[in-house]
C-alpha cells in the first residue's frame, strides 16, 4: 500500500470510546505521530463522566507536554459508545408509538412465526420493542411495484395524532407497506406529526432502512425510535461539556459500518450506531495490517465474554445489511431483534475467557455456552468460582503469569485451579495438564471453525489472510487459533487495550446511499438512475464534508445488489462509479458472472440477472496511522528475556521451558524465535509453535509460524 | 493425546462435521430460487456415513427431514449398490415412500470419495416451488393427480448431466426455472459437503466410520440413559382431525421398557383416498421428534439417538399407507404426532408436555398474470397449547418450523393484496393455562387471470382440545367473499375475490378457575 497525501484539518485528533469495561480516549498530534491515552472505569449510569474524565486526563498530560496545546486547538472528536446496544440488551429506551398500515398492526408480535430451536419446549422469544398497546394503525395503500392504491385520509390521520399525543410518548416510529419502494405515505405522516407534535421525534422506515421484508424493517424503525431519545440527549450533553472543556471541534460518531458521520446525522438515525465500538475495533486492525502491507486479514478480538471475528479482503472489511441484537439466548440466531443497517461483518465466534468447561451430556468435554464473566469469574481469580473456565485452562498450561497477572495487581490461585481441572478431569479420565489442552484446544477449535465458515460463506480461503489478535484474551488465543485456519502470519498491535481508538483515528469517513430500482438487466432506465444516483451523491457528499472529508478526494464506488430472477437472496457486485448508460450492461453482466461463480461454482443455465438495488458509497481514502508513545513509556529498551518458565507446546504434548519478555520493553526490529511469550499489562502474547518473530517501528508484533505448524 | 478418539478429539471432530452442513445449508439457501426455502426453511441437509447412518444434520432443520433423509440415502444405496457409485454421481427422487411422504419435495444426494472408495453421502430435501400435477389439496385422491413422480435416478452420472431427467422435470412443472434452479442449488450444497468433508478428514486425521460408530454409541447411551429414568409402562391417547367424510382417529399406546420407548398405533384410521396419508418413515420421524423434545433436547441428532425409539403402525392404516395413497398434505396428520406423545405421556411428564395446538396451513397460488407464470406457496400458522409453566405460544409454528413469508414478498412475488395479518385474540382455549391465538389473514386476488389457490388448512372441523380440563382453541376457518368453504376443495379465483383464512387456537391446560 503506498502512502496517501490526505488533508490534516487539524493539528490534534482526540477519539474516545465507551466500551463495556473501560473507557479510552486517545489524542493525536498529527504532524509528529505522537499519542496520549486516557482511560477509565466505564460509567455505566451516566457515560457522559467516563468520556469527560478520559478527555481532562488527556487534555492534562497535553498540557504537561506544551503549556502552548489548548483545548481549542483540537478540531476533531470522533466517538464511539455501546449506548445503543447497552439500551437495546437493557431495554431501558424510550416510550414508542408506532403507526403500521391497517392491517398489520400485530406485525412485532407475529414476528416470523418460527422457533429458533428446535427441541426447546420452554422457548423465550425476544419481547418487541413497542408493546401492541402503543401500535396504531392508518388506513391507505402502497402497492409492491411503489403504485399508490389506497390515499392517506387527513381526517383518519389527525385523529391518531389526537390519541398519540395523549399518550405520553417520547418518539413514533413509523413502518408502511412497501414504503421502501414508495415513501411518499411515511412522508405525509411525517410531515403531519412536524405539524402537530413539533416536540415529538420522528423515525420512519424509509428513511432508516428502505429495504423490503416488514417484520425487520418495522423491528429496525421501532429500535431506532426506542434509543433515539437518549441517544440524542446524550450527543447534546456531551457537546455542551465540551464547550465548557473549551474544545470547540467538530464532533464526529462511528457508525457500525465503520463509517462516521455528524452528531447531528447521528441523532436522527441512532440505530446505526449500534455496533460502533466493535465497528472501531476493526478499523484498528486494519490499520495495523495495513501501515505493514497487508491487506488480507482477519481481525480476532477475544475478551471474557465474548470472542469476535471478521474478514477484511483487500484493506475492506466486509458489510453486512441485517444484524441481530438483543439475542434472548446467546449463540442462538434468530432469538434477537433483527436489525437492517448496514454493519461491519463481525461476528461472534466464542464466549471468551469467562466460558465454563464441563461434561456434556454425551460424555465430552464441552466448552460454554454459560460463562462465569466477571463474578463469580474463573476459578483462579479467587472470587468463588468453582467451575473451570477458558482462563483457568490457560492459568494451568502456563500461559499466564499468576504473579504479573494485570500487571501484577492481581493474584491468580494457582492451586485451586489446578484442583479444579483435576476434578473435572477425572469424569473424563484426562490428567489436569490434559484437561487444560483440551478446554484451550476446544474453545480454540470452535473459534476456528467459526471463523472457517464465515470466511467460506465468503468465498476466501483463510490460508491467504493474515490473523490481528486484540483484546485481553485475543493474543492468549490467536496463534494457536491461526494455526488451526493454517494461517501463518499473526499480527499484534500495540495498545491493544485502546484498539478501537485508533481505529477511530484511522477510519475514513464513509457516506452510503441506496436506491431500490428492481428491474431487469436488460430493461434498466438507465436515464433515470443515473439521475437519482448524481443527487444521491450530492447529499452524501454534504454528509462526507460535514464529518470534516475533503469531498475532492472522496472515491465514489456502486455496489449493485443483484440475483437471478426469482432468487430471494443477492449477489453483490462493485464497479467504480462512472457514467451510467445501457453500455455498462455487458460489464455489470461479466462482474456477476466472476463473482456468482466464486460464491457458489458455476452459473445458473438460462437464468436472468436482476438488479435490485444500487448503493452509492463515497470513502475518504483512508488513514494509515503510525502511532508512537508521547509519554516516554518504555525507556529501558531490550531485546532479552525477562525470564523462562514452563508452557504447554502443543506439537510436543507436552511441558517445556520458553523465554518470557517484556513486550514494550523490545526495541523495533527486533527479531525472535518461538516459541517464546510476550508479557504486557492488559494482555499475554503467546506463541508456543516454532516461528520468526519481528517487532515493527509502531511496535506490532509480527509472527510467521514454521511451515511444518501450518504444513 | 491418545490415538483413540478421546472425548475432546471427538468433541472437535463432531463440531466440524456439523459445521460442514450448516455451510452448505447457508449455501443453499443463498443459491435458492423459491421462498419455501429461503423465507420458510422448509429444507434440510445430512452427511451419512457410507452405510446411510446420519452423522450430522444441518441445525434449522425441519424435524420430520432429519428421519427421512437417511431413509432416502439408504434406498439409494439399495437401488445402485455402493459397487456401481462413481464420483460425481447425483442421485434424486422424490417418490414419497423413499423420501419424505410427498413428491412436493425432491431429495438429491451424493455419494462422497475418498481413495477412491464411498466413504459418506451428502444428501438434502428441498419443497419445490412446484412439481406440476394439480396444485397441492388434502382432496386429492391418488398419487397421479400430485404432479411428476421421480423414481430413484441419476440426475448426474460420473459428472454428465443426464439431459433426459431435466428434460423430463422442465416439462412437467409450472416454474421450470425456479424448479430446477433449486434442484440445482441442492446439487451446489451436496458438492459443498463433500468439498469441506474431504478437507476436514485430511485435517484431524481420523477415520469417518471411527467417528460415526463413537457419536452414534454415544448418542444412543445417553437417550438409553433418558428413557429408562421414566417410569415402565403403557400410556395410550387418542386424538380426532378434521377427516373428510368422517373423523380421522389417532391410536397410540406409548410403552416404556426399560431403556426402550415403542409407539404402537393400531386402531388409527383407515387409510384415504385424500391427500393426508402419512408414509411410515414420516410417521416416524414426527414421533421421534416428539420423544427427543420432552426427553433429551440437547443430545445431538444421529442415527444412534433414535436407536431406542420404535415405531409401528398396521399396513393400510393413514400412517402406513399402501401404494398410490396419496400424500401432498400428509402433514395435516403427521403433524398430529407430537400432541399425540405428549397426551400419553402427560401422567409421566405433566411439567413438560405442551396441550395440543395447531400445525401449520397453507396457501399455494398459481397462475398467469402480466403474461407471466408465477406460483406461489404460503405457510399462515395456528396457536400453541399450553403447558403447565405458561400460556400456549401464538401463531408459531410447531412441530414443523415454517416461517411466514413476509407480506411484501408475498406481494413481490404472486398478485395479491394483504389485507390483514393478525392475531385472532380470544382464539386460544381457556384454561389453568390458555392456549395461543391463531392467525387471521385476509388477501384480495389482484391477477389480471383467474387463477387456481389451494389451501390446506388443518383443525376446521375439530379444534384443538385442551388437556387437564382446559378448553378446546377456536375452530380454523376458511372463507371466500364472505362464504364459508371447504378447505378440501381448490378454489378458482377472479380478480377482487377476497379469501380469509383463520387458523385455530391451542388448546388450554388445566381448569380455569384453578387461576384464583
Amino acid at each position: 500500500m503506498t502512502d496517501i497525501i490526505v488533508k490534516r484539518p487539524s493539528p490534534y485528533r482526540m477519539a474516545v470510546d465507551i466500551g463495556g469495561t473501560f473507557t479510552d480516549g486517545i489524542t493525536e498530534d498529527v504532524a509528529r505521530g505522537r499519542i496520549w491515552v486516557g482511560k477509565c472505569l466505564t460509567t455505566p449510569e451516566d457515560p457522559g463522566i467516563g468520556v469527560s474524565d478520559v478527555i481532562d486526563q488527556m487534555l492534562l498530560q497535553m498540557k504537561a507536554a506544551a503549556s502552548a496545546i489548548s483545548p481549542a486547538s483540537i478540531r476533531d472528536i470522533v466517538h464511539a459508545t455501546t449506548l445503543v446496544t447497552n439500551t437495546l440488551i437493557e431495554r431501558r429506551g424510550a416510550r414508542v408509538a408506532m403507526i403500521l398500515t391497517a392491517g398489520t398492526r400485530d406485525l412485532l408480535e407475529i414476528a416470523r412465526e418460527v422457533r429458533y430451536d428446535l427441541y426447546d419446549l420452554d422457548l423465550e422469544l425476544p419481547a418487541p420493542l413497542v408493546a401492541l398497546d402503543d401500535c396504531f394503525e392508518l388506513q391507505g395503500r402502497i402497492d409492491a411495484d411503489g403504485t399508490e392504491f389506497q390515499t392517506i385520509d387527513g381526517n383518519e390521520l389527525n385523529e391518531l395524532l389526537g390519541s398519540i399525543s395523549t399518550g405520553d410518548y417520547e418518539a413514533v416510529a413509523v413502518c408502511l407497506l412497501h414504503a421502501y419502494a414508495n415513501d411518499r405515505h411515511e412522508k405525509m405522516v411525517e410531515a403531519a406529526l412536524i405539524q402537530h407534535l413539533p416536540r415529538m421525534r420522528v423515525s420512519l422506515s424509509s428513511r432508516v432502512a428502505p429495504l423490503p421484508r416488514e417484520y425487520e424493517r418495522a423491528s429496525t424503525v421501532a429500535a431506532n425510535a426506542y434509543v433515539q431519545p437518549l441517544v440524542a440527549d446524550y450527543l447534546n450533553v456531551l457537546r455542551g461539556e465540551l464547550g465548557r472543556k473549551g474544545i470547540e471541534s467538530n464532533l464526529s460518531v462511528m457508525l457500525s459500518s465503520g463509517g462516521f458521520t455528524s452528531a447531528e446525522a447521528a441523532a436522527r438515525s441512532p440505530i446505526q450506531l449500534l455496533e460502533s465500538g466493535p465497528a472501531a475495533g476493526v478499523l484498528s486492525a486494519n490499520n495495523a495490517g495495513g501501515s505493514i502491507g497487508e491487506a488480507q486479514l482477519l481481525a480476532f478480538d477475544m475478551g471474557g465474554t465474548t470472542a469476535k471475528a471478521c474478514v477484511i479482503a483487500d484493506g475492506e472489511p466486509g458489510i453486512i445489511h441485517s444484524f441481530e441484537t438483543a439475542r434472548v439466548k446467546r449463540f442462538k440466531k434468530g432469538s434477537g431483534l433483527p436489525i437492517l443497517v448496514p454493519s461491519i461483518d463481525l461476528i461472534e465466534i466464542g464466549a471468551g475467557g469467562g466460558s465454563i468447561a464441563a461434561i456434556s451430556a454425551l460424555g465430552t468435554l464441552a466448552i460454554g455456552p454459560r460463562s462465569a464473566g466477571s463474578v463469580p469469574g474463573p476459578v483462579c481469580y479467587g472470587r468463588g468460582g468453582v467451575e473451570p473456565t477458558v482462563t483457568d485452562a490457560d492459568l494451568i498450561l502456563g500461559y499466564l503469569d499468576p504473579l504479573r497477572f494485570l500487571g501484577g495487581e492481581m493474584t491468580l490461585d494457582l492451586a485451586a485451579t489446578q484442583d479444579a481441572l483435576a476434578r473435572l478431569g477425572k469424569g473424563l479420565g484426562l490428567s489436569a495438564m490434559q484437561t487444560a489442552w483440551g478446554i484451550c484446544s476446544i474453545v480454540n477449535e470452535n473459534m476456528a471453525n467459526a471463523a472457517r465458515v464465515h470466511i467460506a460463506e465468503r468465498g476466501f480461503d483463510p490460508r491467504r489472510f493474515a490473523l490481528v489478535a486484540t483484546g485481553g484474551a485475543g493474543p492468549v488465543h490467536a496463534v494457536d487459533v491461526a494455526r488451526r485456519l493454517r494461517i501463518s502470519r499473526i499480527l499484534c498491535p500495540m495498545a491493544a487495550g485502546a484498539g478501537s481508538c485508533i481505529g477511530l483515528l484511522a477510519a475514513a469517513p464513509r457516506a452510503e446511499r441506496n436506491l431500490p430500482r428492481r428491474a431487469p438487466l436488460s430493461n434498466v432506465e438507465w436515464n433515470d438512475v443515473d439521475q437519482q444516483l448524481d443527487l444521491l451523491r450530492r447529499d452524501a457528499a454534504a454528509e462526507l464534508s460535514s464529518a470534516g472529508a475533503d469531498t475532492a478526494n472522496v472515491e465514489w464506488s456502486l455496489v449493485l445488489d443483484m440475483r437471478y430472477e426469482g432468487q430471494g437472496h443477492n449477489v453483490d457486485v462493485t464497479l467504480s462509479y462512472e457514467t451510467i448508460d445501457a453500455g455498462l450492461a455487458d460489464t455489470i453482466r461479466a462482474l456477476f458472472d466472476q463473482r456468482y461463480c466464486h460464491l457458489f461454482g458455476g452459473l445458473v443455465p438460462d437464468g436472468r440477472l436482476e438488479i435490485v438495488n444500487w448503493r452509492l458509497i463515497g470513502t475518504s481514502p483512508s488513514m494509515l496511522k503510525q502511532f508512537t508513545w508521547a509519554d516516554g513509556r518504555a525507556e529501558q529498551m531490550t531485546d532479552r528475556p525477562r525470564g523462562r518458565r514452563d508452557i504447554f507446546l502443543p506439537l510436543e504434548n507436552n511441558v517445556g521451558m520458553v523465554d518470557i519478555y517484556d513486550r514494550y520493553s523490545l526495541p523495533a526490529g527486533t527479531r525472535l524465535r518461538g516459541p517464546l511469550i510476550l508479557e504486557e499489562r492488559e494482555s499475554t502474547f503467546v506463541v508456543p509453535f516454532p516461528c520468526d518473530l519481528l517487532v515493527h517501528p509502531n511496535l506490532t508484533i509480527d509472527v510467521r509460524l514454521d511451515e511444518e505448524v501450518v504444513r | 493425546m491418545t490415538e483413540c478418539i478421546n472425548p475432546v478429539t471427538l468433541e472437535i471432530a463432531w463440531a466440524r462435521l456439523v459445521s460442514i452442513v450448516d455451510e452448505a445449508a447457508a449455501t443453499f439457501i443463498r443459491a435458492s430460487f423459491s421462498t419455501l426455502a429461503r423465507e420458510a426453511n422448509d429444507f434440510a441437509v445430512v452427511l451419512t456415513d457410507a452405510a446411510g447412518r446420519s452423522i450430522a444434520q444441518s441445525s434449522m432443520s425441519v424435524p420430520s427431514f432429519i428421519g427421512t433423509l437417511p431413509a432416502s440415502v439408504r434406498h439409494f444405496i439399495e437401488r445402485f449398490s455402493i459397487a456401481g457409485m462413481s464420483d460425481g454421481d447425483v442421485f434424486i427422487t422424490n417418490d414419497p415412500w423413499k423420501g419424505t411422504g410427498h413428491v412436493h419435495d425432491v431429495t438429491v444426494a451424493t455419494p462422497i470419495f475418498m481413495a477412491g472408495k464411498v466413504i459418506a453421502f451428502a444428501a438434502i430435501t428441498s419443497h419445490m416451488p412446484d412439481i406440476g400435477g394439480r396444485l397441492r389439496s388434502a382432496g386429492v385422491r391418488e398419487i397421479y393427480e400430485e404432479g411428476l413422480q421421480i423414481p430413484l435416478l441419476k440426475l448426474v452420472e460420473a459428472g454428465r448431466t443426464n439431459e433426459a431427467v431435466v428434460a423430463f422435470i422442465e416439462t412437467n412443472v409450472r416454474v421450470p426455472d425456479a424448479t430446477m434452479g433449486d434442484i440445482w442449488s441442492e446439487v451446489a450444497a451436496c458438492r459443498k459437503v463433500a468439498e469441506r468433508l474431504v478437507e476436514v478428514l485430511g485435517e484431524v486425521g481420523l477415520d469417518l466410520d471411527d467417528i460415526s460408530a463413537e457419536v452414534r454409541t454415544r448418542s444412543e447411551q445417553a437417550m438409553r440413559g433418558a428413557i429408562a429414568a421414566l417410569p415402565d409402562g403403557r400410556h395410550a391417547y387418542s386424538l380426532l382431525h378434521d377427516g373428510f367424510e368422517d373423523r380421522v382417529r389417532i391410536e397410540a399406546t406409548v410403552a416404556i421398557d426399560g431403556d426402550r420407548i415403542h409407539i404402537d398405533y393400531t386402531g388409527t384410521s383407515e387409510q384415504l383416498a385424500r391427500a393426508v396419508n402419512v408414509v411410515p418413515i414420516y410417521t416416524f420421524a414426527y414421533t421421534a421428534y416428539a420423544v427427543k423434545a420432552l426427553l433429551s433436547p440437547d443430545i445431538p441428532n444421529n442415527e444412534g439417538s433414535f436407536q431406542p425409539v420404535t415405531t409401528w403402525a398396521p399396513e393400510g392404516t393413514i400412517l402406513n399407507p399402501r401404494f398410490p395413497a396419496p400424500g401432498g398434505a400428509r402433514n395435516m396428520i403427521g403433524h398430529l404426532l407430537p400432541a399425540v406423545v405428549m397426551g400419553a405421556l402427560a401422567p409421566i411428564l405433566p411439567d413438560r408436555i405442551w396441550a395440543p395446538g395447531a400445525s401449520n396451513s397453507s396457501v399455494t397460488i398459481a397462475g398467469e398474470h402480466n403474461r407471466q407464470r408465477y406460483a406461489g406457496m404460503f405457510f399462515f400458522n395456528g396457536g400453541q397449547g399450553a403447558s403447565s409453566r405458561h400460556a400456549g405460544m401464538p401463531t408459531l409454528s410447531f412441530p414443523s418450523n415454517l416461517a411466514n413469508t413476509p407480506i411484501e414478498v408475498i406481494e413481490q412475488t404472486v398478485p395479491v393484496r394483504i389485507l390483514h395479518r393478525r392475531r385472532r385474540p380470544g382464539s386460544g382455549g381457556a384454561g389453568f393455562r390458555r392456549g395461543g391465538d391463531g392467525l387471521d389473514v385476509a388477501f384480495e386476488f389482484i391477477g389480471d387471470a383467474p387463477a387456481t389457490c389451494s389451501v390446506i388448512l388443518t383443525r376446521w372441523r375439530i379444534p384443538p382440545p385442551g388437556l387437564n380440563g382446559g378448553e378446546a382453541g377456536a375452530i380454523a376457518r376458511l372463507s371466500v367473499n364472505g362464504q364459508t368453504r371447504d378447505p378440501a376443495e381448490p378454489l378458482l379465483l377472479h380478480r377482487d375475490d377476497r379469501v380469509t383464512i383463520e387458523t385455530a387456537g391451542g388448546g388450554g391446560l388445566g381448569v380455569q378457575e384453578d387461576v384464583q
